[in-house]
C-alpha cells in the first residue's frame, strides 16, 4: 500500500477547508451572505462593486473543490479496511461523495457568471445570485447519504484496534442531520431557516468545515496506523 | 466499555450505553436547545401573535403524543431491564410496544398536520408556525430514525445474547430514543402550553 499517496490525497481535504475558506470567505466576501430578501438593486450592487473580488474568489472555490475527490478516495480505502468485503458502504459513500463535488463547483460557476457582466440587468443577477445559493445549500441529500455511509461503516468496524474511533462515527451521523434543514431554505426568505440563517447556513457551514478537519485527522492516524501495521 | 455495563444497574457511575453515542445525543440535544432559544427571542419580539397562533393548535393532538411518547420511554426503559435480567421475551415485547407507540405518534401527528393544512394553515403562514412545522417536522424526523433504531434493538433482542456488549448496544439505542422522549416534552411546552 503506498502510504505517501494515500497521505497525500488525506492532506488534499486539508487544503480544500483552508482554500475554500480563503475564497468563499476572505475573498468573495459571501460570509454572511446576502439576504434573501434583499431587493433586486441591492444584490446587483453587490456584483457591481465586488466584482473582481467574487471573480478571484469563485475561481479559488472552484479550484478547490476538486481536492475533494482524493480526501473521499483515501475515506474510501480507509472504509475498506473497516468494512471487508464486500464493501457496499464504501462505494455508498466514493459515489455519493463524488456527486457532492458537483454541489461545491456549481455554485462558483453560478455566481462566476453573475460577476461577468455586472452591468446586466439587476432582475438577472438578482436570479443567478439565487441560483448559486439555492445550489449550495439545499442539496443536502447527497451529503447525508455519504455521511450514513462513513458513520455506519466506522460504527460496524468489530476489529480489536478499529480504524477510526468509534465517536467520530456518532459525529458523522449527527453533522448529517444538521445538513437536512438547509433543503427547507425554499420556503423561506428570512429568520433562522432562511439561507442567510442560523440553522441554514452558520451551523452547516461551521459543521461542515468542522467535520472536514475531524476527518483529515483521523484519516491521517488511521493511514500512519496503516502503514505500522503492515 | 464493558466494565461500565457490568456495573449494577442504578449505580451512580454508571454511564448508560458506549460514551460515543452521548456525543451523537449530546449533540443533537444542542442543536434543539439552539432551536428553542431562537423561538423563545421571535416570541418575545411578537407574543401577541405567537399567543394568538398557539391557540389554534390542537392540545388533544399534543397531549395525547406526550403520553404516547411517555409511555414508550417506560417500554422502553422494562425492555432495558429484561435484558439485564436475560429475559429475552419480554424484552423483544416491550421493544415491539415502544415501536407501536412511536407509530401511533406518527400517525397522530399526520392528522394533526392535515387538519392544520385544511385550515389553510402552512409554514409560511407566520413565524409561529413556521417553528411549529420546522420543529416538529425535524422532531419527527427524529422519531421515525429512533423507530429503526427500536427495530433493530428488537431483533437484538430476539437474539436473546445478552452479554455485556449487547447490553451495551440496546442501552445506547435505549438513550437515544430517551432523548427522543425528551425533546418531544419540551417542545410541547414551548408550542402548545407556554404562556
Amino acid at each position: 500500500m503506498n502510504t505517501r499517496s494515500q497521505l497525500l490525497c488525506a492532506w488534499s481535504g486539508f487544503v480544500f477547508t483552508v482554500v475554500f475558506t480563503i475564497g468563499f470567505w476572505l475573498v468573495a466576501n459571501f460570509v454572511p451572505p446576502p439576504s434573501p430578501n434583499a431587493s433586486a438593486a441591492d444584490i446587483a450592487a453587490i456584483y457591481q462593486q465586488n466584482t473582481w473580488q467574487i471573480r478571484l474568489g469563485m475561481f479559488l472555490m472552484m479550484g478547490c473543490s476538486g481536492l475533494i475527490s482524493p480526501f473521499i478516495a483515501a475515506i474510501s480505502l480507509q472504509m475498506k479496511r473497516m468494512e471487508g468485503s464486500p464493501s457496499i458502504l464504501t462505494y455508498t459513500q466514493l459515489s455519493s461523495g463524488s456527486i457532492g463535488v458537483v454541489f461545491l463547483i456549481l455554485p462558483s460557476l453560478i455566481w462566476t457568471a453573475a460577476a461577468f457582466r455586472p452591468e446586466r440587468s439587476a432582475d438577472l443577477i438578482l436570479l443567478l445570485n439565487d441560483l448559486g445559493w439555492i445550489v449550495l445549500l439545499m442539496p443536502f441529500t447527497s451529503f447525508v447519504v455519504q455521511n450514513f455511509a462513513i458513520g455506519f461503516a466506522i460504527l460496524s468496524d468489530k476489529s480489536v484496534a478499529p480504524v477510526f474511533p468509534r465517536w467520530v462515527g456518532f459525529f458523522t451521523l449527527w453533522v448529517a442531520i444538521l445538513f437536512v434543514p438547509g433543503g427547507l431554505l425554499t420556503f423561506f426568505k428570512k429568520g433562522p431557516f432562511a439561507w442567510d440563517g442560523l440553522f441554514a447556513f452558520w451551523i452547516p457551514l461551521v459543521i461542515f468545515l468542522t467535520w472536514y478537519l475531524v476527518m483529515f485527522v483521523f484519516l491521517r492516524k488511521g493511514i500512519i496506523e496503516q502503514a505500522r501495521a503492515a | 466499555m464493558a466494565a461500565s455495563t457490568d456495573a449494577p444497574p442504578g449505580a451512580r457511575t454508571h454511564l448508560p450505553g458506549e460514551p460515543g453515542v452521548w456525543v451523537f445525543i449530546l449533540g443533537d440535544m444542542l442543536m434543539f436547545a439552539a432551536f428553542f432559544v431562537v423561538f423563545v427571542y421571535y416570541r418575545r419580539q411578537d407574543v401577541p401573535l405567537f399567543v394568538h397562533s398557539q391557540s389554534t393548535l390542537n392540545q388533544h393532538f399534543g397531549a395525547i403524543n406526550t403520553l404516547l411518547m411517555l409511555t414508550s420511554s417506560w417500554f422502553v426503559a422494562l425492555a432495558i431491564h429484561s435484558a439485564r435480567a436475560h429475559v429475552a421475551k419480554l424484552c423483544s415485547r416491550f421493544f415491539v410496544l415502544a415501536f407501536l407507540c412511536g407509530l401511533g405518534f406518527v400517525v397522530i401527528k399526520f392528522f394533526e398536520y392535515r387538519e392544520k393544512i385544511h385550515a389553510g394553515i402552512m409554514l409560511t403562514t407566520n413565524d409561529f408556525y413556521m417553528y411549529y412545522y420546522m420543529f416538529t417536522g425535524l422532531h419527527l424526523m427524529h422519531v421515525l430514525i429512533g423507530m429503526g433504531v427500536l427495530t433493530y434493538l428488537t431483533s437484538i433482542a430476539r437474539g436473546g445474547d445478552f452479554q455485556a456488549k449487547n447490553l451495551n448496544v440496546l442501552e445506547s439505542g435505549a438513550s437515544f430514543w430517551h432523548m427522543v422522549d425528551i425533546l418531544w416534552i419540551v417542545l410541547f411546552a414551548l408550542l402548545y402550553l407556554m404562556k
